[in-house]
């Protein structure tokens, strides 16, 4: 995570429970994750398995792209 | 139409053909045992292909000539059930499974396949003659696979013009063509941008060292990056790009050295002896006269345009170029355009990749200039964020250590 907010220019704040809007993680953001995730695994992640929730904070992120990992 | 377009008197005949390094003629090519007709010629070199080439030019029978690597069995066996015999590149002959007459003069294409299974379209020797002004004395390259329309425009040029010799590359020799050229004295050669961009990519200087006066370019999406790059080795040479396909011919010929085309050039006065080309929302529209056979009307060619000043650029396929992140749509060819633009880009590959969120987010694969020094993926971000919307910005890019190509000399972009 904190390499996608370094590629925009940004820094990922220490604090799990960081606000995503506050700290201008978008969408965007939020999707080359899960493909550098997908990269570094050598491996399709299931997108469709974890079921639709809010993503508010640093957290759930990391949260998700767990889930992601074990679907 | 004037009797001059509509000439295919062999009047290259005795112009110099080099092919496998050896220094022939048309006339003194070697002959194929009699070709049954129709046939479907399949060769594994390039003197086959001329050969069978000027056999239909010489006795007018039916021909589809490709390179056997092209033509799969199940091919094979549509065209045998079409009436084709197969001639396979050690002579042997699959007879034709349909016993047909045979259509005098037909030749046959196959379509580079960029949109699927590769498709049969019909013409003449003279629908594939499309020069047809006085050339200046040259000699060609010939580096495209035998039986498409590129390799077909230039073998009409050889064969029925006055001084335009060939040199035929083989594709164990694309490698090293310009090498090859350099040796024969070829001043004019015609390739994809790909093939280009490997020439700069593995030699600069060896390409630089072939004494080029025509450079033409067609076949993919042509860019500004390229022309210039060829422009900067070859500046005296002239630099063409050339819209064509198997179904409606050469319809756009370029020579200022931008890319793309005046938008004065759409929806013109008709005249028979020129392409009619127009824009339907936002898909190149051709009605041609060098057009494939039962291709008459309007042709609907499935490239997208873009509107750029006064330019008509082509930036690719519609079905594969358009990528929608999230509701915003970009073009691929756009963001490709702008990659290539970076000075240290050889070659850009721009496609779709699935995605949580947003459903697509954009990516590419990228080949580098090595002379340039380390480019870094946040260098190409940097680059991209500020000549692209930010969903269009590609989020994964991959560093590749050559250019892809395939047999056609494309490269899937």
């Amino acid at each position: 995570m904190g390499e996608v907010m370094t590629a925009q220019g940004r820094m990922l704040p220490a604090d799990d429970a960081a606000d995503l809007r506050e700290i201008g993680f978008r969408s965007l953001d939020f999707s080359e994750l899960a493909l550098r995730v997908e990269d570094e695994l050598g491996d399709e992640l299931n997108f469709d398995a974890p079921g639709l929730r809010r993503i508010a904070t640093v957290g759930d992120v990391l949260d998700f792209i767990e889930q992601l990992q074990s679907a | 139409m004037t009797s001059k377009r509509r000439s295919t008197a062999l009047i290259g005949d005795d112009n110099p053909v080099v092919v496998a390094g050896k220094s022939l003629t048309w006339r003194t090519l070697h002959k194929l045992p009699q070709l049954p007709s129709p046939a479907a010629v399949l060769v594994d070199n390039g003197a086959d292909a001329l050969a069978a080439l000027r056999h239909h030019a010489v006795h007018g029978t039916e021909l589809l000539v490709a390179t056997s690597s092209r033509v799969d069995e199940r091919m094979r066996e549509e065209l045998r059930e079409s009436g084709f015999a197969i001639v396979l590149p050690d002579g042997d002959v699959a007879p034709a499974k349909l016993r047909r007459v045979e259509e005098s003069g037909r030749a046959w294409l196959l379509t580079s396949g960029s949109t699927g299974r590769p498709k049969r379209i019909g013409h003449t020797l003279e629908s594939l003659t499309t020069v047809t002004s006085d050339q200046p004395p040259r000699t060609w390259l010939l580096p495209y696979s035998a039986g498409t329309y590129a390799w077909w425009q230039v073998v009409t040029l050889s064969l029925t013009h006055a001084q335009q010799g060939l040199v035929v590359v083989e594709p164990h020799e694309l490698e090293e063509w310009p090498a090859i050229a350099a040796a024969h004295g070829v001043t004019a050669a015609s390739g994809t941008p790909t093939f280009w961009r490997q020439a700069i990519y593995r030699d600069a200087d060896a390409l630089g060292a072939v004494p080029l006066e025509q450079i033409t370019l067609g076949g993919e999406p042509v860019d500004q990056a390229i022309l210039d790059q060829l422009h900067d080795l070859h500046p005296k040479a002239r630099i063409s790009w050339i819209y064509a396909s198997s179904e409606v011919g050469a319809s756009i010929v370029v020579h200022d050295g931008k890319a793309g085309f005046p938008k004065a050039w759409l929806d013109r006065e008709p005249d028979p002896d020129r392409p009619t080309l127009s824009v339907e929302g936002d898909e190149l529209v051709i009605r041609s006269p060098h057009h494939g056979a039962g291709l008459v009307g309007d042709v609907h060619t499935g490239d997208r345009v873009e509107f750029d000043g006064d330019r008509v650029l082509i930036t690719g396929r519609l079905d594969t170029d358009e990528i929608n992140v999230g509701g915003s749509k970009v073009s691929a060819g756009v963001v490709r355009n702008v990659l290539m633009g970076h000075p240290g880009v050889l070659w850009a590959r721009v496609f779709a990749r699935r995605a949580p969120l947003v459903g697509r987010i954009v990516a590419a694969e990228v080949v580098l200039n090595p002379a340039l020094g380390p480019i870094t993926n946040a260098d190409l971000v940097q680059w991209c964020s500020s000549r692209l919307p930010d969903y269009g910005v590609p989020r994964r890019i991959r560093f590749l250590d050559e250019i892809p190509q395939k047999e056609t000399l494309k490269s899937d972009v």
